[in-house]
């Protein structure tokens, strides 16, 4: 299979994603203060999305940072302490960015079904974005460290090998590989959380398609949790496989592939929690064409994110 | 017997050959299987426990149409993977254990099937024998998927 992206194209990629964490949520925060100032709830709906999306937008960040640090390691005028500082600011701010769009789904989901956006889950994503644009802009300050010296003199800030970060990747990675248990404890759960989540997609998808009938969509609608917290299993035990063998996955075009389906499965999803007209899909009528496709190109998404994780090995490089 | 099947021209083609239609393909067709019967039986293990009660029970009965066929995909392509390796799977515990799991899953999407999915008004009430087969239903899936995947560590 022909590659996507060679370690060098990561790394243009990696410069050039790298400001949307940071730009982007400071906009999904911006919005949302913006929406208590002007009391307009449809304003805070799209900052939540925006949130969610930024969040989606930052797994390929993190991971072409890793093929950038690789591309980089060894070079001459390079500081492996000052990446490792940004890596640790960059994972932390990541796992940040991820509770703030998980949060932000939930408002837009439980909007969606009390027909209202709840004042607590509306203050959760606020406290979050904040904390998430105070974790982000450290990562980009180390970030910028590494190798730019119109702002560091040529001389580096002198970060400690764990930098300031509350994680440090290189001890999850020893973890990992340090106690045989992991891996085949996460694998298990990698297989779990695919199969609850494809179970909701499975149904909610279906019923659009309109293969299952019989249910409203404001029904099936009610399911959705379930596939995020499948996601959740997925991200938090498909984090631990990359930090602790990132090599195997960061040049291996099956991965590429994945993280491509499964952004655009993530906006399929966002699509989805928000979806006006299926929203009004009484149990016995048939979905309008938009939402066949939608359902139709969820279930095609998300049996390919799962086929390219299986063929890591065989397509890939992977283990 | 088992060395027989395992050395066979089919299980060295399988193995060995190194075409992604071989061995590959197999080993997703049974993932693809698993996502797709456990994913439906778990939603329908929610349902009975009382989760996005909404959905009307019966409204759920085509997912058994699923678990059938994803079940019937994998009898195949498991059984295909098990003639590839059957010396090393055969006396493997890990192996034996997954098939009970699977056995129990399979007889427990019946009973639940017979129990909650005959027809009648909705809302369906559901009895806490049926609930406890719901349980017994995820417990035995997620074993399943536990033991199905340490095979591929032990041994």
């Amino acid at each position: 299979m022909p590659t996507l992206a060679n370690q060098a194209d990561l790394a243009h990629l990696h410069l050039l994603l790298n400001h949307f964490p940071t730009i982007g949520t400071i906009l999904g925060l911006g919005l949302l203060l913006l929406s208590f100032i002007r009391r307009n709830d449809h304003l805070k709906k799209v900052s939540f999305e925006v949130l969610f999306l930024i969040a989606l937008a930052t797994l390929p960040v993190y991971v072409s940072g890793n093929a950038a640090a690789e591309a980089l390691k060894g070079q001459a005028g390079i500081s492996q302490d000052a990446i490792n500082a940004h890596n640790d600011a960059a994972l932390g701010s990541f796992i940040l960015m991820e509770i703030t769009g998980f949060f932000a789904w939930l408002s837009l989901w439980r909007m969606r079904r009390v027909g209202r956006l709840t004042t607590g889950l509306t203050y959760t994503v606020l406290i979050l974005a904040v904390l998430t644009v105070a974790a982000v802009s450290e990562a980009a300050l180390f970030g910028g460290d590494i190798r730019h010296p119109e702002i560091a003199g040529g001389q580096y800030a002198g970060f400690g090998p764990s930098g300031a970060s509350f994680i440090s990747a290189a001890a999850i990675k020893d973890y990992v590989l340090q106690h045989p248990y992991v891996w085949p404890t996460c694998e298990t759960l990698h297989f779990l959380g695919m199969s609850l989540m494809f179970g909701v997609l499975m149904i909610v998808n279906l019923r659009l398609v309109g293969w299952l009938r019989g249910m409203s969509f404001a029904s099936v609608h009610r399911l959705l949790p379930f596939g995020l917290m499948g996601f959740g299993i997925n991200f938090i035990t498909g984090m631990f496989f990359f930090i602790a063998a990132s090599e195997q996955y960061t040049q291996n075009v099956a991965f590429h592939w994945k993280v491509v389906l499964l952004m655009l499965a993530g906006v399929n999803y966002l699509v989805l929690t928000v979806y006006d007209e299926a929203w009004a899909l009484p149990a016995s009528a048939e979905a309008p064409m938009s939402g066949k496709l939608l359902g139709a190109s969820a279930l095609v998404l998300s049996i390919g994110v799962m086929y390219f994780g299986r063929m890591l090995p065989f397509i890939g490089n992977a283990f | 017997m088992l060395t027989t099947l395992a050395q066979s021209s089919f299980s060295t083609w399988l193995l060995s050959s190194n075409s992604i239609w071989a061995y590959p393909t197999v080993l997703t067709l049974h993932t693809f299987g698993m996502m797709v019967l456990v994913g439906a039986a778990l939603m329908i293990d929610l349902r009975l426990l009382g989760f996005a009660r909404a959905i009307p029970l019966q409204s759920m009965e085509r997912l058994f149409r699923i678990i059938w066929a994803a079940f019937a995909l994998n009898a195949v392509t498991g059984t295909m993977l098990f003639i590839a390796d059957a010396d090393k799977r055969g006396p493997e515990l890990f192996f034996w254990m997954k098939l009970t799991f699977v056995a129990i899953g399979l007889v427990t999407s019946v009973r639940i099937r017979r129990a909650d999915f005959q027809g009648g008004a909705e809302p369906v009430v559901v009895s806490g024998a049926d609930k406890r087969l719901a349980v017994i239903s995820l417990l035995a899936w997620s074993a399943a998927i536990t033991t199905g995947r340490l095979l591929a560590y032990v041994g």
